[in-house]
């Protein structure tokens, strides 16, 4: 009896719109992974655990302060800035003894250190400029957070510009060591390294949300500010916090994907796009779902770019957000948080 | 215990309350009715913390909370239950109740308090794992109570318990509420079901379009001639 309710439960999940996106999904990678060979998934899953790094933050931030960020790139681009000055002297230091330990902890290094930066730089702005605006006026908030952050994005990334300059500062690989070879193709252990990276940060993240009393009082704030009051949550301090985690996620994606996307001023704003891709597929707020739908959106932009062509790879999803928009306009995964409206 | 002394609200320039002032002693069960509109939700939300009056003072054993943010009134041992009750909607009914004793540090002590609600709403109990959005009415009412209990109040102020419940539910939780005062909870209760209130409390506040117009016994305020036609309709 109770496994015939938990298999109707199953049944009525995968009928909704949360479980057809991804059982579909599921499909069809497994269908492209046997046309085309593993690659393609295994892109689409490096990509999409950082995907799902940026929107989780991007997210988060909406929640539970209902803040449009479009200044989150920036905090990826930061990242990428950080972990190139963190990685580069140490690399060459490294390389004076090669086969020593600094040559595997210096790509760990540089990443935490983005993400220690990203943490301070969430605080920083938090205190500089949310703060101040959410004590002159509430009014408009939603539209005001919009045009504040569109406005920081361009001073931080012409302030960027101005400092460092405009040449891509990259690097080939973090670990210099041979390809891993899995199922008939090479896989640099950067991609493996950064996936991992992905799942054990996402690991903790949910966790910390989930489990802990500091994590729930972080999604009490974001359901109902004033219960979360009458509990006796500090919201000043969990708005701080919130920036500081989204800002410090972003950075950490940015630092281990430094070898797919080299440091330059705008390197942010495709990160930026594709986590609003992501948080408007997976419903605006709705952490979790923005983890599956970074995974989903890789997929969508990795088998696009493979099939069709890399010019498509924004096209195509773009073109399914509009679809899922008009069909769903809450998102597929529903939002657990106030809405905009309710304000 | 409580004191409230010549408060004065506004919200822009639409002012709610003039000089209300009201009293209540440890252990007791105290009302404040009036009609629709009158200033009673805006009189908790003043002690609560959660509206900055225009004038006036409140007192908790004598010394000033007014100037004390929101957050930390719960600290102050005064729990709020608001009328629209703001709950976390999308969590469970345990994690409700376990955010509702934020401030308590120590975890045998919230044991012992999560053990008291359950044992006071053994419906909860049942329901602990079901989200908070999915409850019925009545069952939100408990969760609100029973969250506003987790972090062992002496002062509560509950908003309107009964309303849009069915009567035999509206005893259960007026139920609850009483053997709450029993157990030394002092509270300060709002409600428009004036006769059911009446019945049950010590004493009673009226409040009419912003000001107090009568105080007293319980007991004494069911036979006011104001009271009688005005609310009891006798």
């Amino acid at each position: 009896m109770k496994n015939q309710s938990t298999f109707s439960k199953i049944i009525s999940w995968m009928s909704s719109a949360a479980g057809l996106t991804i059982v579909i999904s599921v499909v069809v990678a497994i269908i492209a992974t046997i046309d085309s060979g593993p690659f393609t998934l295994i892109n689409a899953i490096v990509t999409g655990g950082m995907w799902a790094l940026m929107s989780a933050g991007l997210s988060l931030l909406f929640g539970v302060m209902n803040l449009v960020n479009f200044a989150h790139g920036e905090f990826f681009m930061i990242g990428t800035l950080v972990a190139y000055f963190t990685f580069t002297p140490l690399h060459n230091i490294a390389k004076g003894n090669p086969g020593g330990v600094l040559m595997i902890v210096a790509p760990i290094i540089a990443i935490l250190a983005a993400t220690v930066v990203g943490l301070v730089f969430g605080a920083v702005m938090e205190k500089l400029v949310f703060l101040q605006l959410r004590k002159r006026s509430k009014e408009q908030w939603v539209m005001n957070t919009f045009l504040l952050t569109v406005g920081l994005s361009v001073i931080i990334i012409n302030g960027t510009q101005l400092i460092w300059g405009t040449d891509f500062k990259g690097i080939t690989r973090y670990w210099d060591v041979e390809p891993l070879h899995l199922w008939g193709i090479n896989i640099s252990v950067d991609r493996v390294a950064v996936f991992f990276i992905a799942v054990i940060t996402m690991a903790i993240f949910w966790f910390f949300l989930r489990r802990t009393n500091l994590g729930r009082a972080v999604r009490a704030v974001s359901m109902d500010e004033t219960g979360a009051l009458m509990v006796g949550i500090n919201l000043n301090r969990i708005q701080v916090l919130t920036v500081m985690l989204s800002s410090a996620l972003a950075a950490m994606a940015g630092a281990s994907l430094l070898f797919m996307f080299p440091s330059y001023p705008t390197v942010g704003l495709k990160p930026l796009y594709i986590a609003w891709y992501v948080v408007i597929i997976a419903g605006l707020g709705n952490v979790s779902g923005a983890i599956v739908g970074g995974f989903i959106v890789a997929l969508l932009q990795t088998l696009t770019s493979f099939y069709i062509g890399v010019g498509w790879e924004d096209v195509i999803p773009t073109a399914i957000i509009m679809l899922i928009l008009l069909i769903k306009p809450s998102g597929l995964f529903g939002s657990e948080v106030k809405g905009i409206h309710e304000q | 215990m409580l004191e409230i002394k010549n408060i004065s609200a506004s919200y822009g320039f639409l002012q709610v309350l003039w000089d209300v002032s009201l009293k209540v002693e440890r252990g007791e069960f105290v009302a404040l009715l009036g009609p629709n509109g009158a200033g009673k939700t805006t009189t908790l939300k003043t002690i609560a913390g959660l509206l900055q009056p225009i004038g006036g003072d409140v007192l908790l054993e004598g010394k000033s909370i007014i100037d004390l943010p929101a957050h930390l009134i719960n600290k102050q041992k005064i729990s709020y239950i608001s009328e629209k009750l703001n709950l976390f909607t999308a969590m469970t009914i345990e994690e409700n109740l376990i955010l509702g004793g934020y401030t308590i540090k120590d975890n045998d002590k919230k044991k012992e308090s999560l053990a008291f609600v359950y044992e006071l709403f053994p419906r909860l109990e049942e329901r602990k794992k079901q989200l908070a959005g999915t409850l019925s009415g009545g069952e939100r009412k408990m969760l609100a109570i029973g969250r506003g209990i987790m972090s062992s109040p002496e002062v509560m102020l509950v908003d309107e318990p009964s309303l849009g419940l069915a009567p035999n539910l509206t005893v259960d939780v007026f139920d609850a509420l009483k053997t709450l005062v029993t157990r030394g909870v002092t509270i300060l209760l709002v409600e428009q079901n004036v006769y059911t209130t009446l019945k049950i409390t010590d004493r009673a506040y009226v409040l009419e379009h912003g000001k107090i117009v009568s105080e007293g016994v319980s007991a004494d305020l069911l036979t006011q001639p104001h009271i009688k036609q005005a609310y009891l309709g006798i």
